[in-house]
């Protein structure tokens, strides 16, 4: 297997080099990102080449596809340049998140050797509702609100995008809708709320929420990138446990105050200290929830989460009282 | 057989709908004594909830919040030591504190998603097709089946279980409905005006029929065929409707 990594500077890329370079079935590894050199310095190896890149010019994408990539006899695309900030908003961090998928996409298609394409979705992309199932499989709707944020609204295009051309040419797609990694540089929306050292949820609900480790990602794509199985694939975490455990966990207090007042004090928050957690982005989630149902991805995949992010607090012993 | 065996922790002392130890320790704790001492719970026929594997009790509803509901999922831990798993209805969530107190119990929002999960996990759920029109009927039509959805009979197909009829006999008189307010909140169709500030203490029973056994009657394939879900919803509806009317001939004469 010959792969090509977009994105590949950021933590979740850089784990995703590292696990298919410890792969013994992966030949070559050409990695993609905006910094100059970020990933080659971490990463010397004689199977792997990193290519600093603008994934926002056609051209340059272009030019990777039918140049280097071409050239190493790259036959599989794992996809996950995407802006991880909420607070990126305009043009250009459209033409990261949905154009540059559109173009990479497409041009796989007729591409001379690439034969699989892996796009790395996110859970963002459904809609949670109080109509919705708590868990979420992969033919749950999609949040297709036009008044929701740009950061969803792209992921949500670039994962249809992609959606469009599943089954339509030999090109083998698989879109990988996985759960929150809660590390930071990931734009997990939990990381940032996590950074204070108050943390403000709806009071009245305790919903339960599934968090995917960054070891856990890398190897949930590094084994859809080597199946052949083609469709979206939702990827769960190991852990499963309500917001106000989460928050404990990670060292927080934990104030549930009334709903309402939440979306004004967290925006005050971001333009007085520069969080950049956005509460408009969690809201549904820390209400309802809306767990990943990874069971598609277990039968087809082979994947099972095994890495919990508090493996000390997974062994402390039941309640008594059931047994 | 031990409550804890049928416990799915996934990992933090929590299952994957929330329902968590503690939570049905205090529900059972706040319960018991209503269920004994209030209600003066009477069970019948309980011999015939199965004793594992994934299984749908079916009963009437009604009363202004769902006592019927809670003193059915004490009187199942009660005989089976099994923790009964009430679907609820979808606007449950969107209740502030309540959605929470009662997901650590077990009772888990009535999608079509949630409940496939908790029938391959091999848990017995409590269904009551009546829906909200069981709750919102008059005082006057009180043990009168309301519209009698047929979404439990198409879960039993599809997934191979049994069903357990059941009639709530006593519920209905212990917090009757006065009036309804067409003030929607939080998801609730409506807001309830009970006749009393609080519920009276009454007699209620529970008789539990013979398990109807769709599944070896019919195909998984069969849950597709809407005359074969009319004529199971049929059926279902006509044995509770048959126990609720030997509950009240019971009541009656006693």
């Amino acid at each position: 297997m010959r792969v090509l990594v977009t994105g590949a500077t950021t933590p979740l890329g850089i784990e995703i080099v590292h696990q298919l370079l410890a792969n013994p079935h992966v030949d070559y590894v050409l990695a993609v990102g905006l910094e100059p050199d970020a990933v080659a310095q971490s990463c010397t190896h004689a199977r792997f080449t990193y290519l600093p890149l603008d994934l926002t010019r056609a051209r340059a994408v272009h030019d990777l596809l039918f140049g280097p990539a071409r050239d190493l006899r790259i036959d599989t695309v794992i996809h996950g340049a995407l802006h991880r900030s909420t607070q990126a908003t305009g043009a250009k961090v459209h033409a990261l998140n949905v154009e540059t998928t559109r173009q990479l996409v497409l041009e796989s298609l007729r591409h001379p050797t690439i034969r699989r394409f892996v796009h790395r979705s996110a859970g963002e992309v459904y809609a949670v509702r109080a109509t919705e199932p708590n868990l979420i499989d992969e033919d749950v709707p999609m949040e297709l609100d036009p008044r929701a944020p740009q950061w969803v609204r792209d992921r949500v295009e670039a994962d249809l995008t992609v959606c469009a051309q599943l089954g339509r040419s030999p090109l083998s797609i698989a879109v990988m809708r996985c759960a929150e990694v809660l590390a930071g540089g990931t734009g997990s929306q939990l990381w940032d709320y996590l950074q204070s050292r108050v943390c403000l949820r709806p009071i009245g609900f305790d919903p339960m929420i599934n968090l995917l480790s960054p070891e856990d990602y890398a190897r949930a794509i590094v084994l859809a990138a080597r199946s052949s199985a083609t469709g979206v694939f939702n990827i769960a975490g190991a852990d499963t446990l309500p917001l106000s455990r989460v928050v404990r966990h990670a060292g927080r207090r934990d104030i549930p105050i009334p709903g309402p007042f939440l979306s004004p004090l967290y925006r005050l928050r971001r333009r007085t200290i520069g969080l950049e957690f956005r509460y408009d982005l969690s809201s549904h989630r820390f209400h309802l929830g809306g767990m990943l149902d990874g069971s598609r991805a277990a039968r087809e995949l082979g994947f099972l989460p095994e890495h919990s992010l508090w493996p000390a607090a997974r062994t402390a012993p039941a309640p008594g009282f059931l047994n | 057989m031990m409550l804890g065996s049928q416990f799915r922790d996934e990992g933090f002392g929590y299952d994957l709908f929330g329902m968590h130890p503690i939570g049905v320790e205090r529900a059972l704790r706040i319960g018991l004594p209503l269920y004994h001492r209030y209600f003066h719970v009477t069970s019948h026929g309980n011999s015939n909830i199965p004793a594992n594997g994934g299984a749908i009790l079916v009963a009437n509803h009604g009363g202004i919040l769902p006592i019927d509901a809670a003193m059915l999922w004490i009187d199942v831990l009660r005989w089976t030591a099994r923790i009964l798993r009430p679907i609820a209805d979808r606007f449950l969530p969107l209740l502030p504190f309540a959605n929470t107190l009662l997901a650590r119990a077990g009772v888990v929002s009535g999608t079509r998603a949630n409940v496939r999960r908790l029938l391959e996990q091999g848990e017995l759920l409590a269904i009551f097709p009546e829906g909200v029109s069981g709750p919102a009927k008059p005082y006057r039509d009180r043990y009168l089946l309301q519209q009698w959805r047929g979404g439990h009979v198409e879960l039993a197909i599809r997934h191979q279980v049994p069903i357990v009829p059941a009639a709530i006999v006593g519920a209905e008189e212990c917090w009757p409905l006065l009036a309804r307010m067409p003030v929607r909140l939080f998801g609730v169709p409506y807001l309830p005006i009970p006749w009393t500030l609080l519920p009276v203490p009454g007699r209620i029973a529970i008789h539990y029929g013979a398990p109807i056994d769709l599944h070896r009657r019919y195909q998984p394939d069969d849950a597709d065929d809407p005359a074969v879900l009319a004529n199971a919803a049929q059926e279902t509806h006509d044995a509770v409707e048959h126990l609720i009317a030997r509950g009240l001939a019971e009541r009656a004469g006693s």
